[in-house]
């Protein structure tokens, strides 16, 4: 999937490009303005990812010149958080908007959003190693035994189980599971992973949820080298 | 002097004033005085009649009739106002000359009248009698006359004099009134001139209440506790910035430190995938620290909760509590929600705000104790209490718990996550829905809380 990234810091350019390559997507870099929304026009992207301040033209003169030949997806990324910038990027057809610093894997996380293929069925039954979820009954088995999950806990398990394989923060946990979209001091996610991993992975050998630290958490079935 | 000027304005206001204190009582005055003019003619009239009736009612011989001449004659040259004329068949019983104009004057009814003469600017007052025949005499036609023409100059002479006074009146009134407001509005300009020396960073003087007129009071009490707060505001706002230097100090040297010594000699890929991920920690510190800031920023600015719903509160708290369930249940800690009130609420907000206000009484409830929200509806506001029990807290402390990096205690115990932010956040909700914040302490326990505009 091709992704076109405009943004003149470098630093910031480098590592959007590094990340989202190794996330598998080909990635475009333009530097500046025209140079960006000329690669906009020539080429198809699925995404592009969008700085607001550029050199030359800058990303909301970049965004009305594409939109009125184009709609390819646009995710705006913005240094001046406010609510006028915000409404501005979104009126002048940007879908989706990240103030910085925002963390990478909520721009991997919008980036997919925007190109999940519509039409793809919710899976009823999940299975990574002996786990098995069905998400109907909402029953939870390891290894043949009955996992004893609150609701809090099986819609944390079943969030992960979706996104198995795929680090999840603390902030889009709490917003896919509590709907809570901010920082908060209370390090609730936290308590509540450490609950799931007693229940889920205490009696057993292999671990399946797994800490990467300062990012947040995965499910998934590692080979015990 | 602009036109603004305080002295120039109520000079004009005394002035105006004058004019209408004038004009009130030139008036009546003027009234007074036209209604005892008006009757001065006929009296004069009168008087003169009653005294002539019976000498020349009795006698009726010519002899007579030559000594009423006499006397007629001798009044009219005394007394440049009368005219006497008597009308008659017979020109020997008449007087003064009747020309024809007095003649069909005289025909007409008796009683007081107006004659007015060709040649005369003003009306006589004519009282006109009729006299019987007596032996020689004919029926006679008499008439007294006063010649108006001096009250009517008096009247005229009262009225010039009357607004030639005001006009003096209102000129000096309104000279005195400037004079006078100048001199009232001393301490005025003295106390602007006090209150141009203070500017910062010079705010810790106060303008001086005993030397003032009491009228000054309010204004002095409320400019000064007006330099109270920007003063508060001002050190407030030095010692945030030092904090803000301080918090992003810590994590930044941490930081520094961590990856320099890293980088001084050869590692494993694990110790720089620890490093790493040490570094991320800091950095999301940070980033947490720095987005609060700007909401705090936000909020300073004035922004405003626009998306407003109309909620129950009691559903809000729960939904808050669904979501610290967690959280309560490790620090065995119960809730109770207690009322009820709806309010219109910008929901991410107030969770938000509700989120920061209980994890903060969890943080100082000890295991087994139970927390209270109280939800009440005051009419004109509802307010949500978070109370939970605890030790107290000194009163100099409480009106700045929801200040920024306020801490009770003064050695900073960098705790994680929690960078003192967390009230200030509440306030900044609060104000953001134009509301405010309280807090309480006393008979063991603590509350915290809002009060919004319902």
């Amino acid at each position: 999937m091709r992704v076109l990234i405009i943004e003149d810091e470098e630093k910031t350019a480098d590592y959007l490009h590094r990340g989202l390559t190794e996330q598998g997507y080909t990635t475009d870099v333009a530097r500046e303005g025209i140079e960006g929304l000329h690669m906009a026009l020539e080429s198809e992207y699925a995404v592009i990812i969008l700085d607001v301040m550029l050199p030359g033209l800058d990303g909301y003169g970049v965004l009305r010149a594409l939109r009125a030949r184009k709609q390819t997806p646009v995710i705006m990324l913005t240094a001046r958080e406010n609510v006028d910038d915000r409404i501005r990027g979104l009126r002048e057809g940007a879908d989706d908007y990240l103030g910085k610093p925002f963390s990478f894997l909520e721009l991997v996380a919008r980036l997919q959003a925007l190109t999940r293929r519509s039409g793809g069925h919710e899976p009823v039954q999940i299975s990574v190693a002996d786990l098995w979820i069905d998400l109907i009954s909402r029953k939870a088995t390891r290894a043949g035994l009955r996992l004893d999950l609150t609701a809090k806990e099986f819609s944390l398990l079943s969030v992960l189980a979706r996104r198995q394989g795929e680090i999840l923060s603390k902030t889009s946990i709490a917003e896919m599971v509590w709907d809570v979209n901010f920082d908060s001091d209370a390090n609730v996610v936290e308590v509540a992973i450490k609950r799931l991993r007693a229940k889920l992975d205490g009696p057993f050998e292999q671990k399946l949820l797994h800490t990467i630290r300062g990012m947040g958490y995965v499910l998934e079935s590692r080979r015990v080298d | 002097m602009s036109t603004n000027s305080i002295a120039l304005r109520l000079s004009g206001m005394f002035a105006l004033v004058a004019l209408l204190v004038f004009l009130l009582i030139g008036w009546a005055l003027y009234l007074q005085v036209d209604k005892g003019l008006g009757l001065l003619p006929e009296a004069e009239v009168d008087a003169r009649y009653s005294v002539l009736e019976s000498a020349v009612q009795r006698y009726g011989t010519p002899e007579h009739w030559a000594k009423i001449n006499a006397k007629l004659r001798l009044l009219s040259e005394e007394d440049k106002r009368l005219r006497f004329w008597v009308v008659s068949d017979n020109p020997t019983y008449e007087f003064g000359n009747p020309d024809a104009e007095i003649r069909a004057f005289a025909k007409g009814p008796l009683g007081m009248r107006d004659l007015n003469l060709s040649g005369h600017d003003y009306p006589f007052k004519v009282l006109v009698s009729q006299f019987p025949a007596k032996d020689q005499r004919p029926p006679l036609r008499f008439l007294t006359a006063v010649d108006t023409e001096t009250f009517w100059q008096t009247q005229h002479s009262l009225l010039v004099a009357l607004i030639s006074l005001a006009a003096v009146g209102i000129l000096l009134a309104s000279a005195l009134g400037y004079w006078v407001a100048r001199i009232g509005l001393k301490p005025l300009t003295a106390l602007s001139l006090e209150a141009r020396k203070l500017t910062p960073p010079r705010l810790s003087g106060r303008l001086k209440l005993s030397q003032l007129p009491p009228e000054l009071d309010q204004f002095v009490t409320s400019f000064n506790s007006t330099l109270d707060r920007v003063e508060q505001a001002y050190s407030r706002l030095e010692s945030f910035n030092a904090d803000v230097a301080h918090e992003l100090r810590s994590p930044l040297t941490n930081l520094i430190g961590q990856t320099q010594v890293a980088l001084t000699r050869g590692r494993s890929a694990e110790h720089y995938f620890e490093v790493l991920q040490s570094n991320l920690e800091e950095l999301e510190r940070l980033r947490s620290i720095i987005n609060d800031m700007l909401f705090l920023a936000s909020a300073d600015q004035g922004s405003k909760a626009t998306q407003l719903t109309q909620a129950s509160l009691a559903q809000e708290v729960a939904k808050t509590l669904d979501y610290l369930d967690f959280i309560l249940e490790d620090a065995q800690v119960q809730v109770e929600v207690r009322g009820d009130a709806n309010a219109p609420i910008e929901t991410a907000h107030l969770r938000r705000a509700l989120i920061n206000l209980l994890h903060n009484a969890v943080q100082h409830t000890s295991p087994g104790q139970l927390i209270h929200v109280d939800i009440r509806d005051e009419g004109d506001h509802v307010s949500i209490g978070v109370t939970n029990p605890g030790a107290p807290i000194a009163g100099e402390h409480l009106p700045k718990l929801f200040e920024r990096f306020y801490r009770v205690d003064a050695s900073r115990s960098n705790s994680g996550a929690n960078h003192g932010l967390g009230l200030a956040i509440v306030k900044a909700i609060a104000l953001m829905h134009g509301g405010t914040v309280f807090v309480r302490s006393e008979h063991g326990v603590n509350t915290f809380g809002i009060n919004l505009p319902s």
